[in-house]
């Protein structure tokens, strides 16, 4: 056993490693992060996941239900830090499994991976509590620098696969995604035991096109865990791939070309395309608007679909905003909000889910090699995005497992009370 | 300020009184603090003086009593029968209409990412009544106090926005402890104008009184204003928090289980009443459950305990290290006196919201000695972005997207200390005259500064101490 796998092993453990280990990691981690590009890009099979925030024994349950790894290929979109008790854990986790499996592990950072925020929200305290001083801390925002802005999913399939997942938790559910899949289901949600909450089938008419509401939220209640997702099911997006991003788009990036010519390494700005990718948020409006985070920008359907159809994009990915049930497909699917804390913060009563795109094996589904690059495939072209909407096999087919958090019956004694300095 | 004249033996320890004969100036609060170097200039100001003062006040008030004869000691439980003086009846009433609005406003059942739209309406309807609420409300003495103003600011122009200050922030749909000291400023406001003292207060009876039956009362509605809105905590450190919306009840309720003093003692500073709780069990359910009923520190626990599943120490490990203090409540009392100045008072997110005007005065105190600078005081932000999830619905937008804590104005930003505080760390440091002596320890950052990264470590251009602009638990 390496002793890379040995830290894995004593932080599935949920016990932090030495520091001296944490050093060598991160070391090895940062040598690894610096030959990515901004934007990484992935091939499908890929499962993409939302904020984490410290969550580890929920970080647990979601590999329970989404496959541990290696088996399954992971992209995470930031926030794994912050707020929660265990954001050490659960970040020095997710590295090493990145320094171990780099192929099967994508790393991609939020607004959360940066100095400045941790120290205000928990995870400089955390280092300092549970090492005694801030090298720790130190290390992971050293890391934090060199994280990708984002990825491009490539080759994910328009049709759902039957879900080859195990769960070993007793499925009382009645169907099994085991059957034959129709293939124009275009959306599929499991419960966290594999048990179908709900399909959508691929709408084939277009509706109308470019409008700026979002899919109505259906009701979609799972039995036994109060998930309800929602999504509408897209009016056939144009092939193409899926860009993953912590926040959402910047109006100074139009193409995700610009994203690449970026220079990531450093500490979060405080404005600018590096700072609103990481911390737009997509709105119900019209353009760009200003963002009551004090950060990025709020962005409408119309934003998304231009830059979406410019870059051949199929879908964006985030993460970066709480949702009562897990995910939410917004501006005809252009765009969905993926979230993987459950019950926030101890206290919101959300579920969490993660998105699972198939690998394509038809042949004839969305391989796109343009990487959004303007011109350079089809993507320009005026008026063929008419022409592709009456293409059947458009859009990825996409899963969503929907968990809820952690049994909280294992979860080890309280660490020692060491006495705040307020109170010495 | 001139026209105030000081009242009682303990003049350092009661905030000051009007003279109600003397025409008073009221001014329409507004904002002063717009930037992180403003808190600076708050923690030197009269506004700042005054709420030190109040908050000690009330602190001291609600410790047990010696009484004359030996061995018998007076408490003061949530629950115990109170003779309670017209005025505070009258301001419970107020609380109590403030509470049936909630009825007029039923949740939204539609689609939501976290807070509840539907706190509009209740806030619309609570700015819609508020002043006449307080005309029916506020004693005839504060009503009618004499305004010098030509401009004809009236004293409930100067009032009202405190009590709606108080009760969380409808754009954001959040509350926290910003908005807490707003209802305290607001009943200090009726304290300076004579409101309460026309039985005079012997021996903190009327201080009692107001915490008991007017701070209690205010912080149960807000309870039921963030269940029933699901309001999002101002500013949320997570965990690391020491509660995500309040702090008073941490500073009252531990007071409440202090050794008993008798009338003209300094408030204890370790030790705990005979018979109360070991800290220890704010970790044990049933004695929570049992103690809610009687004290605001376990009464606050207990709300926690209400909206948070899983273990204690890893939802509130703040807390839980807390009660693993051996020296008792009156250390934790004196603790969570320092932490609230430290993380609340001096925290620009937090304080960035309180308005000033005649009674709560941005004007310097004139015996406020400003300290050298701090370290942690001397990058405070210009703002705060409210980041990911919970607490990100609806902030004030800024003028431009700059990132709020960009700018971050390092150099030597005056730090004060107060001596009631005297925490090791965070702290900014000017005296304040409302503390009552006893400052010993000088602020020693050293164990945290071992801690720092070098400068050059910080690559975020200018020097930023990691330990700098840590925003109050639930600020906002």
């Amino acid at each position: 056993m390496s002793d890379l796998d040995r830290a894995i092993a004593q932080l599935r453990a949920c016990r932090p490693i030495p520091e001296a280990q944490v050093r060598e990691l991160c070391h090895k981690a940062r040598e690894l992060l610096i030959e990515e590009g901004n934007v990484v890009t992935v091939t499908a099979p890929v499962t993409i996941c939302g904020d984490i925030h410290g969550q580890f024994h929920d970080l647990m349950e979601l590999f329970r239900v989404g496959g541990d790894v290696p088996d399954t290929n992971y992209l995470f979109m930031g926030d794994f830090v912050d707020r929660g008790f265990y954001s050490l854990e659960s970040f020095l986790l997710l590295l090493c499994l990145k320094v171990r499996y780099p192929d099967r592990m994508t790393l991609i950072r939020g607004n959360h991976e940066s100095r400045q925020i941790t120290t205000v929200y928990g995870f400089y305290d955390e280092c300092l509590r549970k090492y005694g001083s801030a090298n720790v801390w130190r290390y992971c925002c050293e890391v934090f620098d060199y994280l990708a802005l984002g990825a491009i999913v490539l080759g994910a399939s328009s049709t759902l696969e039957p879900s080859k997942q195990k769960v070993t938790a007793s499925s009382n559910s009645l169907t099994s995604t085991q059957e034959y899949l129709d293939p124009d289901i275009e959306i599929e949600v499991l419960s966290s035991d594999g048990g179908i909450v709900k399909r959508f089938p691929r709408q084939k008419t277009v509706k109308t096109v470019g409008g700026n509401k979002s899919s109505s939220p259906a009701k979609t209640g799972a039995p036994g865990t109060g998930a309800s997702g929602s999504s509408g099911g897209s009016v056939g997006n144009p092939g193409g791939a899926v860009l993953c991003v912590h926040g959402g788009l910047s109006p100074l990036i139009d193409t995700v070309d610009k994203i690449r010519l970026l220079d990531r390494k450093q500490e979060v700005p405080h404005e600018g395309a590096m700072c609103d990718l990481l911390w737009s948020d997509p709105d119900e409006i019209d353009g760009w608007g200003l963002s009551p985070r004090g950060a990025g920008f709020l962005f409408g359907a119309d934003i998304v679909k231009v830059f979406n159809h410019a870059n051949d994009l199929s879908l964006i990915a985030r993460a970066h905003q709480l949702v009562m049930e897990g995910f939410k497909e917004m501006f005809d699917a252009s765009i969905v909000t993926v979230w993987s804390a459950p019950n926030y913060c101890y206290r919101c009563g959300n579920v969490a889910a993660i998105l699972e795109l198939g690998e394509d094996g038809s042949g004839e589904g969305i391989i796109s090699r343009s990487n959004g690059e303007v011109n350079r495939s089809d993507g320009g072209m005026p008026g063929l995005l008419k022409e592709k909407e009456k293409v059947l096999l458009s859009g990825p087919a996409r899963r969503y497992r929907v968990f809820q958090a952690a049994p909280q019956d294992s979860r080890g004694m309280p660490a020692k009370k060491p006495v705040a300095d307020y109170f010495l | 300020m001139d026209s105030q004249v000081e009242k009682g033996a303990l003049a350092s320890r009661t905030l000051p009184v009007l003279r109600p004969n003397e025409p008073h100036a009221f001014v329409k609060p507004a904002k002063r603090i717009h930037e992180g170097q403003d808190v600076h200039h708050f923690l030197t100001s009269q506004a700042y003086r005054d709420i030190g003062i109040f908050v000690m006040q009330l602190n001291i008030s609600m410790c047990p009593r010696k009484s004359g004869h030996s061995d018998q000691v007076e408490t003061w439980r949530l629950d115990s029968p109170l003779i309670l003086s017209g005025p505070v009846q009258k301001l419970q009433e107020l609380l109590g209409k403030i509470d049936s609005m909630i009825e007029e406003a039923p949740p939204s059942t539609g689609p939501r990412r976290f807070g509840n739209v539907s706190f509009r309406t209740w806030y619309e309807i609570l700015e819609s009544r508020a002043q006449g609420l307080l005309k029916d409300s506020l004693p005839k003495g504060v009503l009618e106090f004499r305004a010098a103003s030509a401009d004809g600011v009236s004293v409930l122009d100067e009032l009202t926005p405190y009590l709606l200050g108080g009760f969380g922030s409808p754009q954001r749909l959040d509350y926290g402890t910003g908005h807490e000291l707003s209802f305290l400023a607001f009943v200090a406001c009726i304290w300076k104008l004579g409101g309460f003292t026309s039985e005079s207060s012997v021996d903190g009876a009327l201080e009692r009184s107001i915490v008991i039956g007017v701070i209690e009362p205010y912080l149960r509605v807000v309870r039921r204003l963030i269940l029933t809105y699901t309001l999002e905590p101002a500013g949320s450190h997570g965990v690391w928090g020491l509660d995500d919306h309040s702090f008073l009840p941490y500073i009252f309720g531990s007071s409440q289980y202090c050794p008993a003093i008798t009338a003209n003692d300094a408030m204890p500073i370790e030790g705990s009443l005979a018979g109360s709780p070991n800290p220890g069990d704010i970790a044990k359910k049933a004695v929570v459950d049992r103690e809610r009923k009687h004290n605001m520190y376990f009464s606050a626990v207990g709300f926690i305990n209400d909206v948070k599943t899983g273990p204690f120490w890893e939802h509130s490990p703040i807390l839980f290290d807390i009660s693993g203090v051996r020296s008792g409540w009156g250390k934790i009392n004196k603790g969570m006196i320092k932490m609230y100045n430290a993380e609340v008072l001096s925290k620009f997110p937090v304080v960035q919201h309180f308005p000033f005007g005649s009674l709560f005065c941005w004007e310097q105190d004139p015996n406020a000695t400003p300290a050298s600078a701090s370290i942690h005081t001397a990058s405070q932000p210009l703002g705060r972005p409210a980041p990911s999830g919970i607490g990100t619905t609806r902030q004030p937008p800024q003028t431009s997207t700059m990132a709020p804590w960009a700018n971050s104005n390092v150099g030597a930003a005056p730090a004060t200390a107060a001596p009631w505080t005297q925490a090791p760390t965070v702290q900014p440091s000017t005296r304040a005259p409302w503390a009552d002596g006893g400052s010993k320890a000088l602020p020693t950052a050293a164990a945290r500064t071992s801690a720092m990264p070098p400068p050059s470590q910080m690559q975020d251009g200018p020097t930023r101490a990691p330990w700098a602009n840590k925003e109050g638990p639930g600020g906002g």
